[in-house]
């Protein structure tokens, strides 16, 4: 128990000493606030069609311009974000959970399990991602459920690869021996003993997951595979605007900024949770003159 | 370190060493985007846009279009109607040879339309010969014989057709691709490969030169052509699927002809090398007769009403037509007066009588369609005007196409968008889709008045009463009984550069090349 | 090492040949077949076509005839594609993948390694600070942005190079660095990483105590120790780029295979489905192999079973 109140005392000491972390925490909190609140903040409905003004460049009624439908960009990318971060939040929790549990049994249980478990993971692997996603939405059909569990069912196998490779190295740990020893349960084990020491690796797992599965729904809905109208993702605004750089670059641009900030804060933030946690950081070996 | 240097020192030569030429612009060579890789050039088999694109300039049939869409001869240089209209006899040419000097016979034609009509062919185009005689018997293996079947070629040049009843428009018929002739021993010989260009024996303008497949595929001229030989020395079609990319080209000197995505329209429309034509082809949203609300006929002729069509070209901006009836601008007994004009207060009256005022308690309404942006921009604005006008709101659906067909065939949902372009320009083609008998009318509506009139215009001859007949019809599909609302028509928009002369759209979407020049 | 190699080989066996099952049966319960077109077909014409290419014999007879076919060297005919076989297609399209690939791929391979060198080396300094943001970068923006934009730039504006087509040599860079961006960033900062932790073993501190040369510290023992990760994403990353990224070679109309591994589905083109599936499924076997072969190369120490 007290490895684990140091681990997570360290992090916070961390967090509160780098800035980049505290900033990219800050924008990713305004990101998901503004989300929930977006039908507050939002001048325009989402849908809200005005064929007088179509393809409007910003100006002071519609700050980030109109689209073809004359809807407002800057409220399409508010109710938008709604559906991207919980796309990608929700995906990636979906993997994670299946994920973790299959890697912690597979690593927990070893030998032929073990073996028949990563093989199975193995020809998952070898399925090309973007066919497995397709035949999924056209069964399942492409709206949020599709499309979560599309992405979900693309990305499990990795985090259960990872999963499995912490769990062997902690099961030889003493305290789990002392456990088995003592005789407890392997389901108490693995819940009170295993997991919580994969808890830092993990987080920043899904940090880095969380940006990505934003990327594949936006990839998605780039080659019109993705959510179906009419949802209104970062992804489907940036199909939008992309055949139209040239014309009306407001369509593709704010999109692309929002995106790009949204990946660009989880992944500093992923960054910056991997270095609170390396043990060696603080009695690290300077090689060349740096901080 | 030094490893490192070496290389980016080798990317930097790579790149400072290569050309940096967009495909080549020399000479009368003709750069233009056909969008796809054609799935087939046997045309016996070919059934899509882009197979036909190069099918129609390396073959000739027993006839052609003119410019404005009628049968005028080709290959066929006359002939004779006899038999109330029932048997056709076509005399042909003697100076048409194939690209290997063999000259093109009556023969040719009857292999090539066996070939179309026999069981193991498995064409999906077979059914455009089911009007002569025994035809549709033969392809579904009711008869083994096909000397029963009513085309005989009696000699090298004369070619008789013998056909179920009157039809007026047979010659059009004779200009699709699938009544093109065959060779019988190249196409024995080679197999599925004789469309390769080693193997392929065409009669037409060009000859297939050069196939890279998904890429391009290189024309050059037919010296052994019967008529006026081509000015263009070389005609490259490249395959590029984003309208975008194949713009970028066009404006970098890449492509000599390109057609324009909807939303540069408005950046292209005063450049002289800005074109458009409107298309044969029809797009409406039909209504399932047999959901209510829409078994009532009031509920149908309020939704047409209450849709402002001129809101589409706006926001598709490619020039497309707005239509209130089915048979589309350029083909006979285009009629604009027909079908049922906006008018927002009648649409609510009408609602009102069918017993929902102010359409209180109006039933949730599915409105479907198959995943295309276009698609799902109109969708979203009849939505918004169903809105606004009858203050109803539908839910939109849409599936990818397979899907979407199979869900037509089994379940019609309450509203669903379709679209028809012509096989060939002649109205018959339109309006027998929603015969009670027609397999592609998905309404489930059915009227004998209307099957009546569609059959007594087939037989027809004399242009004046058919207008009349199809007038009648119309307005019992657009205005009266109104199982479909159309939209709009569908529209060309292309690019063409000042030094390409000669080179005319057409309503079918064929592209001629053969007097295409280019004048640097 | 041969012994090996055989071992290894004749397990992939089963796998490709439960990955061909697999596929199979997915895309069978997708509803829609080949021939459903908008003009719908009258009975007879659709019963000439199932019997043709046997859709109407039920699935385990399909499947049966399918690896007969396949083992025999006949991938089948394309069902979108009439008259054209499997084979010839990919016969097209794949070498321009492959070329397209391990172009892209020289640049994770020879600007990503070393910038993540670079930056563990000098950690915490400006040039880290600097390599690892651009790292970032490299990873955040989607391929349609970075095609888009590389697109406008150079094509369009500075018209140094083509903005589409596969012609020449020039056609080639900005697809392959649209492509290769990606990989370069993610390998950038695996490089980074797997060094920092090698550097703070015992055995480099030992040398570094015993005053050995800096550079060959880090050449010699600092790298071949790092490599091990790095090699072991380099396998499947090579794949993924070699069997083709559908939007770049879509945005930048390159006749490779990538497109087909979407368009073969929503076409249900069945035999053309299973072609691509299987070469990628070879693809990522090779790599694991080749990944296991190389960690011994480079870590004796490594035992393979």
């Amino acid at each position: 128990m007290s490895k684990e109140n140091q681990k997570l005392k360290f992090k916070n000491q961390n967090l509160r000493i780098r800035p980049l972390a505290l900033l990219s925490v800050i924008v990713i909190a305004l990101l998901i606030l503004s989300a929930i609140s977006a039908p507050l903040i939002a001048p325009f409905s989402y849908d809200a069609q005005d064929t007088a003004n179509i393809l409007k460049t910003p100006d002071s009624t519609h700050i980030m311009g109109t689209d073809k439908l004359g809807r407002d960009i800057f409220s399409r990318i508010l109710y938008g974000s709604q559906i991207s971060l919980s796309v990608g939040i929700i995906a990636t929790l979906v993997a994670m959970i299946i994920g973790v549990l299959y890697g912690a049994i597979s690593g927990y249980k070893g030998g032929a399990i073990d073996n028949y478990m990563m093989r199975i993971v193995d020809i998952i692997y070898a399925l090309p991602d973007i066919m497995v996603i397709i035949l999924i939405t056209i069964i399942i059909g492409r709206g949020f459920l599709g499309i979560v569990l599309a992405i979900s069912i693309v990305n499990w196998v990795g985090i259960a690869r990872l999963m499995r490779g912490e769990v062997l190295k902690i099961k030889e740990q003493l305290f789990v021996e002392s456990a088995k020893a003592v005789g407890a349960g392997h389901w108490r084990i693995i819940l009170r003993h295993i997991l919580p020491n994969t808890l830092g690796p993990l987080i920043v797992t899904m940090t880095f997951r969380i940006p990505a599965a934003i990327l594949s729904e936006s990839t998605l809905s780039f080659i019109g595979l993705g959510l179906a109208p009419p949802f209104s993702s970062w992804g489907v605004l940036a199909n939008d605007g992309w055949a139209a750089l040239r014309f009306y670059p407001h369509l593709l641009i704010f999109p692309a900024i929002i995106i790009f900030i949204t990946v660009l804060s989880f992944n500093i933030l992923g960054d910056e949770l991997k270095e609170a946690m390396d043990p060696q950081l603080r009695k690290g070996i300077r090689i060349i003159n740096g901080a | 370190m030094s490893i490192l240097r070496y290389f980016i020192l080798l990317a930097i030569l790579i790149i400072i060493g290569c050309s940096t030429k967009t495909p080549s612009d020399a000479g009368s060579a003709l750069r233009l985007n056909i969008s796809g890789e054609p799935p087939t050039l046997d045309w016996t088999l070919a059934t899509d846009g882009t197979s036909f694109h190069v099918i129609t300039n390396l073959m000739d049939g027993l006839t052609a279009f003119d410019k404005d869409m009628n049968p005028i001869p080709a290959i066929a240089k006359k002939w004779d109607i006899s038999n109330s209209g029932k048997r056709y006899t076509f005399y042909l040419r003697d100076d048409v040879f194939w690209t290997d000097g063999a000259p093109v016979t009556a023969y040719d034609f009857e292999y090539s339309w066996k070939r179309l009509l026999e069981p193991s062919t498995a064409a999906e185009y077979a059914y455009f010969l089911y009007d002569i005689n025994n035809a549709q018997e033969y392809n579904s293996g009711k008869i083994k014989d096909f000397s029963l079947v009513g085309i005989k070629a009696m000699d090298k040049h004369i070619l008789v057709v013998d056909l179920k009843k009157p039809t007026p428009y047979f010659p059009s018929i004779t200009t699709f691709m699938v009544t093109f002739p065959l060779r019988k021993d190249v196409v024995e010989r080679h197999g599925s490969r004789w469309t390769e260009p080693e193997n392929i024996i065409t009669n037409g303008p060009f000859i297939l030169d050069k196939w890279k497949h998904e890429y391009k595929i290189e024309l050059k001229p037919n010296k052994r052509y019967y008529a006026n030989k081509p000015l263009l020395d070389k005609v490259e079609m490249f395959m590029i699927g984003e309208i975008s990319t194949a713009l970028t080209l066009y404006e970098t000197g890449g492509l000599d002809i390109v057609g324009i995505p909807p939303i540069a329209i408005s950046h292209y429309k005063d450049s002289p090398e800005y074109r458009n034509m409107p298309m044969l082809r029809n797009n409406y949203y039909g209504f399932n007769v047999a959901k209510p609300p829409f078994n009532n006929a009031k509920v149908r002729r309020a939704f047409s009403m209450a849709i402002d069509r001129s809101e589409f070209p706006k926001i598709l901006k490619g020039g497309e037509v707005p239509a209130t009836s089915w048979i589309p601008k350029g083909m006979l007994a285009y009629n604009p007066d027909v079908g049922l004009k906006y008018n927002p207060d009648e649409a609510k009256r009408l609602l009102r009588e069918a017993g929902y005022p102010d359409s209180k308690n109006f039933p949730k309404v599915i409105v479907a369609f198959n995943t295309n942006p276009d698609n799902q921009m109109v969708a979203e604005n009849l939505q918004a005007q169903w809105k606004r006008n009858l203050n109803i709101s539908v839910e939109l659906d849409n599936q990818e196409w397979k899907v979407y067909l199979k869900r037509l065939k089994t379940d019609a949902p309450a509203i669903f968008r379709l679209g028809w372009g012509a096989d060939f320009p002649d109205p018959d083609n339109f309006m027998n889709l929603f015969t009670t008998e027609s397999g592609n009318n998905n309404t489930k509506w059915s009227n004998k008045r209307y099957d009546k009139l569609i059959e007594l215009a087939a037989i027809e001859m004399d242009a004046e009463k058919r207008i009349k007949l199809y007038n009648e019809a119309q307005r019992i599909l657009c205005e009266i009984d109104a199982p479909i609302m159309p939209i709009f028509i569908s529209a060309q928009n292309v690019l063409v550069k000042p030094y390409v002369k000669d080179y005319k759209l057409n309503p079918m979407d064929i592209l001629y090349l053969k007097d295409v020049r280019i004048e640097k | 090492m041969i012994k090996y190699l055989m071992k290894r080989i004749a397990f992939s066996i089963p796998v490709l040949f439960i990955i061909a099952l697999i596929s199979f049966i997915l895309m069978y319960t997708v509803p829609g077949g080949p021939f459903d077109k908008e003009k719908k077909l009258p009975p007879e014409i659709k019963a000439n076509i199932e019997a043709k290419y046997h859709l109407d014999k039920p699935i385990y007879k399909q499947f049966a005839i399918y690896i007969y076919n396949l083992v025999l060297g006949d991938m089948g005919p394309s069902y979108k594609y009439l008259g054209r076989s499997v084979k010839d297609i990919l016969k097209d399209t794949f070498p321009v993948s492959l070329q397209l690939g391990l172009l892209a791929f020289i640049i994770p391979l020879f600007i990503g390694i070393p910038l993540g060198i670079i930056a563990a080396v000098y950690r915490n300094t400006f040039i880290d600070k600097i390599s690892m943001f651009s790292a970032v970068l490299g990873i955040t923006i989607p391929h349609f942005v970075l095609g888009a934009l590389l697109i406008l730039i150079f094509a369009h504006s500075l018209k140094i190079f083509p903005p589409a087509l596969w012609e020449g040599w020039s056609n080639m860079i900005l697809p392959a660095i649209t492509l290769g961006i990606g990989p370069t960033a993610y390998i950038a900062r695996l490089t980074r990483a797997s060094i920092l932790e090698v550097l703070h073993k015992d055995f480099v501190k030992t040398a570094f105590a015993k005053g050995l040369p800096y550079s060959k510290i880090i050449l010699k023992h600092v790298l071949k120790n790092a490599l091990t990760p790095i090699i072991s994403v380099m396998g499947p990353i090579l794949a993924g780029l070699v069997a083709g990224s559908f939007v770049v070679e879509y945005i930048f109309s390159i006749p490779g295979m990538g497109r087909y591994f979407i368009t073969a589905v929503t076409d249900r083109d069945y035999p053309l489905i299973m072609a691509t599936t299987m070469v990628y499924a070879v693809l990522i076997v090779i790599a694991n192999i080749v990944v296991d072969v190389l960690y011994k190369v480079v870590d004796p120490r490594v035992r393979l079973e």
